[in-house]
């Protein structure tokens, strides 16, 4: 729908500036997408196993985010794009992709975004669109967004027995902000910025998690929540 | 999407009416009528609060009304919010911990009253958990041993209802219900509640007289009480721990159910401390307590002068325990009595069928 007025307006600026034929356009078509990987392989749900970088067998049920606020800059003119209203939930068995529709043309060098939704949209949830409270993404009890879902089964290797993981990450301290250097975006053409999320980098750097030592594997609020969310910080979303 | 479909419109206007240049095209629209409350003095309040984004009209509020008193927005379609906020109880619903919700498993909080609400502002739920009333209902509807519902069924079940559709187009102005603007409508009715009419206020304003004991009960209630429920709203909107338990418990599966306004905080200062409830209706909605453990009164005021339990985040003032002798307590309940609120309760009665 977003793209409909873009393309309304623009092609209204279209209309007007096409005389000049060889200038560039003034909007291009920029979407992103994100590939889900664990341990170098495709996100699978609900069947498939995975070892984790702690060497523990996972099979993940259901890995849900919310990506907000995308920004693209050209770090050379200083040209910036600020997405309004930017706000998506990407999930494993749901949307992948994030459709910018048609932007100013520019030659963005740089993409910055945040996992999590930000302090003004969590502060309330009768919220509509990829914020509507239907989507099993908003606490019910304490105001606010699950800023990522990863729930799944693992084997404790201490008791050999199955048993299952439950993060729900959320709240203010843990929204955090990415900014990564990307190629390719080359003013007036079309072009798919691809990023690639990797579940590994829940466990890992800084904080290795051992999910067979854990005192609880409901990861919800308090201190592990945050350690994952600073895991998530850096590394867990790259450009491809 | 909104957006969208105004532009659309705007610009399909524009179309026509450039084509026919008429001006009768406008179809007259049913009315909205926004309002604020009349408020009593001795509310003690300024204002009447409510969000930008969910202004209160008399529309919103009959929509509200309905969609409170209706259970099919439940999952087994038998419970409504009215299920455990009954009218004749000042909208607590008499029990200590219920088991009426869609599950039949019995909940870890008491009911509490929801009138007065408007000035809640730091925090709803017993611990506070809810930044306001849009964003708490979707906690009992939503939750499976309250409610239990599927937003989405819901949503279906409202689209198709063309009476609920009517009101929805006319309150909210969109073209699909949203579980927002189900939120929204519920809460409009829950801030129109607004209890203030009882013999306490006719009194303060020179329209009623109180008895000798009601007086006497009067002058306790502000010695010892009113610091936490304080004189207007009957409380201070804030969150203390008044000594009721020694320890918390923090069984995994609960997420830290039992430890008060710390669940929400993290500040060891508000471990076990719970929201200070109104006075206002206090005859109507025992049992009292976030867990409704005190049937009576008198058990309450047994609490607080036999039961403080002392630990580290109990409230100060509560130190020493609150002392009554006998006739004290008479006349402190008595007092408790002018603020029940009668025509409050009738103004809002509804049979459930």
């Amino acid at each position: 729908m977003k793209n409909l007025i873009y393309t309304a307006l623009f092609s209204s600026l279209l209309l007007f500036s096409s005389c000049n034929e060889d200038e560039v356009p003034a909007t291009m078509a920029v979407d992103i997408s994100l590939d889900h990987i664990i341990s170098g392989q495709p996100l699978e749900l609900n069947g498939k196993s995975f070892t984790l970088p702690s060497g523990e067998s996972f099979t993940p049920k259901k890995f849900k985010y919310y990506i907000s606020n995308v920004k693209l800059t050209n770090s050379k003119t200083g040209e910036i794009y600020v997405e309004s209203d930017s706000y998506h939930l990407i999930s494993e068995d749901g949307n992948k992709s994030i459709d910018l529709g048609m932007i100013p043309t520019s030659n963005y060098d740089q993409i910055t975004f945040s996992i999590g939704v930000d302090e003004i949209a969590n502060g309330k949830t009768d919220q509509t669109g990829d914020l509507d409270p239907n989507s099993d993404m908003a606490w019910n009890w304490n105001t606010g967004y699950k800023f990522l879902i990863l729930e799944g089964e693992f084997t404790n290797a201490k008791t050999e027995e199955r048993q299952g993981l439950v993060m729900h990450i959320g709240t203010n301290a843990n929204y955090k902000t990415i900014t990564q250097s990307v190629n390719g975006l080359k003013a007036g053409k079309a072009t798919t910025i691809s990023l690639v999320t990797n579940l590994d980098e829940l466990f890992v750097d800084p904080n290795s998690l051992l999910l067979s030592e854990l005192e609880s594997t409901t990861i919800m609020f308090g201190e592990m929540a945050d350690k994952v969310a600073e895991n998530y910080s850096e590394g867990f979303i790259t450009i491809k | 999407m909104k957006t969208v479909s105004k532009l659309l419109l705007l610009l399909g206007i524009t179309f026509v009416s450039a084509c026919t240049q008429d001006e009768d095209l406008v179809i007259p629209k049913q009315e909205i009528h926004y309002y604020l409350p009349e408020l009593s003095s001795t509310l003690q309040v300024t204002g009447f609060p409510q969000p930008e984004r969910n202004i209160l009209s008399v529309e919103g509020v009959e929509l509200g009304k309905k969609l409170f008193f209706d259970p099919n927005i439940s999952g087994n379609g038998k419970v409504s919010c009215a299920s455990c906020h009954k009218t004749e109880l000042a909208f607590s619903d008499g029990i200590s911990l219920t088991n009426q919700g869609v599950s039949g498993n019995t909940l870890h909080r008491h009911s509490p009253v929801i009138f007065n609400i408007a000035w809640q502002e730091d925090g709803l739920f017993w611990d506070g958990g809810a930044h306001d009333l849009e964003s708490l209902n979707f906690g009992p509807l939503t939750h499976p041993d309250e409610m239990g519902a599927d937003l989405n069924s819901i949503i279906t079940y409202l689209e198709n209802d063309p009476e609920y559709k009517k009101q929805f187009d006319l309150v909210f102005e969109e073209e699909q219900i949203q579980s927002a603007t189900l939120s929204r409508a519920i809460s409009q009715y829950v801030r129109s509640l607004i209890s203030q009419d009882s013999k306490f206020d006719h009194w303060k304003k020179q329209e009623a007289s109180f008895t000798e004991f009601e007086l006497r009960g009067y002058q306790l209630f502000q010695q010892n009480c009113s610091n936490c429920h304080k004189e207007g709203l009957f409380t201070d909107e804030a969150y203390h721990n008044n000594g009721l338990d020694q320890t918390y418990p923090d069984p995994p599966g609960l997420e830290g159910l039992y430890l008060g306004r710390y669940r929400i905080t993290s500040n060891p200062e508000d471990l076990g401390a719970y929201k200070t409830p109104t006075l206002r209706n206090i005859a109507l909605s025992a049992p009292y307590m976030h867990d409704g453990r005190f049937a009576t009164l008198e058990e309450v005021l047994d609490h607080y002068q036999y039961g403080i339990k002392i630990n580290e985040s109990l409230d100060p003032q509560l130190k020493e325990g609150i002392h009554f002798n006998e006739s004290e307590r008479k006349a402190l309940i008595a007092f408790l009595g002018t603020l029940t609120d009668s025509s409050f309760i009738q103004k809002h009665h509804r049979q459930i069928n």
